[in-house]
């Protein structure tokens, strides 16, 4: 009884020693890859400027205030980014000979991918200052108090996590960088466009106004709007996901994480070749 | 200097057996590894194979990558795994380095079975694959480092190897850069110190060579010698025929997913022949041609403008055909006696063009 404790404690702490040596390798990567750090700093930069100012100006939405408007459909957006990088990311790494080295080394099987993962997320973290710096600059506020400010973030950073293992996903299928790229260009634009992360959706075509207001994104942003304080009025009658909107994102969150996480480790551990 | 020419044991202590070990059911070395059963026996005094291959087959698809491999490897030896592009050798390498199921067939690598207990496998191989598997963004010290960490040797003890290993492998100058700047043969140098982190009973090198300059190929031959003189096993996969005849121990010749002859450098080269004759006229006159295959005896063959024949008797039998040629009064353009190379052996045994040689085994040769 106490041996086979011991050796579960033994494998356990294998693999988080195993995880977090895979973190910090990714970490050293992502600093020798200055470019893609400083993409990923400038692109809600670009995104403040060119949504809140240049289309922000002809934009109407409820509550009146674009800017305060936009930044939480900007936090959410980054989200998606950084899984758009995790992609590409893992599909660098599975296209070179080093995933062989791994695979024949006596690692955990899940540390890479949850290295991977951990790694987006701190990584994420600097993006998220930039961004609430830009924020308040162009006058968004938390009014709802710091607490909720935070809950607010952490919800993101949750949600971010979970979208995170989607990307590694499809990092992990592609075949290319340049392939996982492009597969992510795809959810980025539909995802991130057909919701209420820029416009409100009301007045969409009745349609694209159902996918809008069915997709996560706009659950995600509207349960960050609400913990903000930044009110958009009531939400639409009978669309569930947007009436419980942190609920609704908590829940998918877990839901993505239990499934495709599983799913990754066993693709990297098995190889998809 | 002796204990700097050790590169797999530089600590000396692997095989250590723990006072309390026993108590547990298991032999450990000093890092609470468990010693594997072929080491253990080693320790004994008997000696089992590191590795051993029974009937290994995979597909890939409708491409029968291996049809029926098997071969054994010694402890403490260098095996060649020769062949061409295409004829298995990586499929098996990679079977045995658990990166690949087999479909059929079953291997064990320092005792342990490679599909059912690879984790076991794993803490005992070293591995340097066909293509450089070093990480381009981190440096030479960081990359062998992280391989250390990843093996639990802890950050001081990743540390203090790296340093060693990349002294030995004369790449502590460039410890600082990063591996995309580093030359092919830095990159494969880099290569095999990372397969060594963690002191591997067996080591797997595929095509170590393939695709350096003659004087990196040199220099990869001199670090492979120094760790097979400290002990490691060493399976090794390789098209040049040079390369095997002077590291290997045994060579194992593979095509299209067989073993197709198998034995020392020695051996093989006794099984395609012995010493032969060759007479070589001016031009191809056919009535000569036959009177000289004549005069040669059984088993002289014609092939152009040259009959050839066994020669058991090395230059006596060269002396014997100059004189018996003499009287014959034929117009010759060149004798000579020609000894079979490895080549040979290779392109006999590997022959594709249907006529001939089947599967040349030692025993069948020699017997």
């Amino acid at each position: 009884m106490s041996q086979v404790a011991a050796k579960a404690e033994r494998r356990l702490q294998g693999g988080v020693l195993d995880a977090y040596t895979a973190t910090r390798r990714f970490l050293i990567r992502g600093k020798r890859q200055p470019d893609v750090v400083l993409g990923s700093l400038l692109t809600p930069i670009i995104f403040v400027v060119l949504f809140g100012y240049v289309f922000g100006s002809s934009i109407v939405v409820p509550g009146g205030n674009y800017r305060s408007y936009l930044m939480p459909g900007l936090f959410a957006m980054s989200v998606l980014f950084s899984a758009a990088n995790n992609a590409v990311a893992v599909a660098a790494d599975m296209s070179e000979g080093v995933v062989d080295r791994f695979r024949t080394l006596p690692i955990a099987r899940s540390a890479i991918v949850i290295g991977r993962s951990l790694s987006s997320l701190l990584l994420g973290i600097p993006v998220l200052v930039v961004m609430i710096v830009c924020g308040m600059a162009v006058g968004w506020r938390a009014d709802d108090g710091l607490g909720n400010a935070v809950l607010a973030f952490l919800l993101f950073e949750l949600f971010g996590f979970a979208i995170g293992w989607l990307g590694i996903l499809v990092g992990l299928l592609a075949g290319s960088a340049q392939a996982a790229d492009v597969i992510m260009n795809i959810p980025i634009f539909l995802l991130g466009f057909i919701s209420s992360v820029f416009v409100d959706p009301s007045k969409m075509p009745v349609w694209l106004r159902v996918i809008a207001n069915w997709n996560p994104m706009s659950a995600l942003v509207t349960a960050g709007r609400q913990l903000f304080g930044n009110t958009i009025g009531p939400p639409p009658s009978g669309v569930w996901s947007l009436e419980h909107p942190i609920a609704t994102t908590f829940g998918l969150a877990l839901l993505i994480i239990i499934i495709v996480a599983p799913i990754c480790v066993r693709l990297y551990s098995h190889g998809t070749r | 200097m002796q204990e700097s020419t050790c590169l797999t044991c530089p600590s000396g202590v692997r095989s250590e057996r723990k006072g309390d070990a026993g108590a547990r059911g298991a032999v450990r070395d000093r890092r609470h590894r468990v010693i594997s059963p072929a080491r253990q026996r080693t320790l004994a005094g008997v000696s089992a194979p590191a590795i051993s291959a029974h009937n290994l087959a995979r597909s890939f698809g409708s491409t029968r990558a291996l049809v029926d491999v098997s071969f054994e490897v010694a402890e403490g030896t260098v095996c060649a795994l020769l062949g061409r592009n295409g004829a298995g050798k990586t499929t098996t390498v990679r079977i045995l380095t658990t990166l690949l199921p087999a479909d059929a067939g079953r291997a064990q690598v320092a005792g342990f079975d490679v599909a059912e207990q690879a984790p076991e496998v794993r803490t005992r191989i070293g591995v340097t694959g066909q293509t450089a598997t070093m990480d381009e963004l981190l440096t030479g010290a960081e990359n062998l480092e992280t391989i250390g960490r990843f093996c639990h040797l802890g950050a001081a003890t990743s540390r203090r190897r790296a340093r060693e290993l990349l002294g030995q492998f004369d790449l502590t100058d460039a410890a600082r850069q990063l591996v995309k700047h580093y030359s092919g043969g830095m990159r494969r140098r880099l290569d095999l110190a990372a397969s060594l982190i963690h002191n591997p009973e067996v080591l797997f090198l595929d095509e170590p060579t393939t695709g350096l300059d003659p004087i990196s190929r040199a220099e990869m031959w001199t670090s492979i010698r120094t760790l097979v003189s400290g002990g490691t096993t060493v399976l090794l996969t390789t098209q040049y025929l040079d390369e095997a005849d002077r590291l290997a121990d045994t060579i194992v010749v593979v095509d299209r997913g067989l073993v197709v002859a198998e034995g020392t450098p020695e051996q093989l080269k006794a099984s395609i022949g012995r010493p032969f004759v060759r007479v070589t006229l001016p031009e191809a006159d056919a009535p000569t041609l036959e009177r000289v295959g004549r005069l040669l005896g059984a088993g002289a063959e014609v092939s152009g403008r040259s009959v050839s024949a066994p020669a058991p008797g090395g230059l006596a039998s060269l002396d014997e055909v100059v004189i018996q040629l003499r009287k014959l009064g034929v117009p010759i353009h060149e004798v000579g006696l020609e000894h079979p190379s490895l080549d040979e052996v290779f392109s006999t045994v590997t022959d594709h063009s249907g006529h001939g040689h089947g599967p040349v085994t030692v025993e069948e040769a020699e017997g």
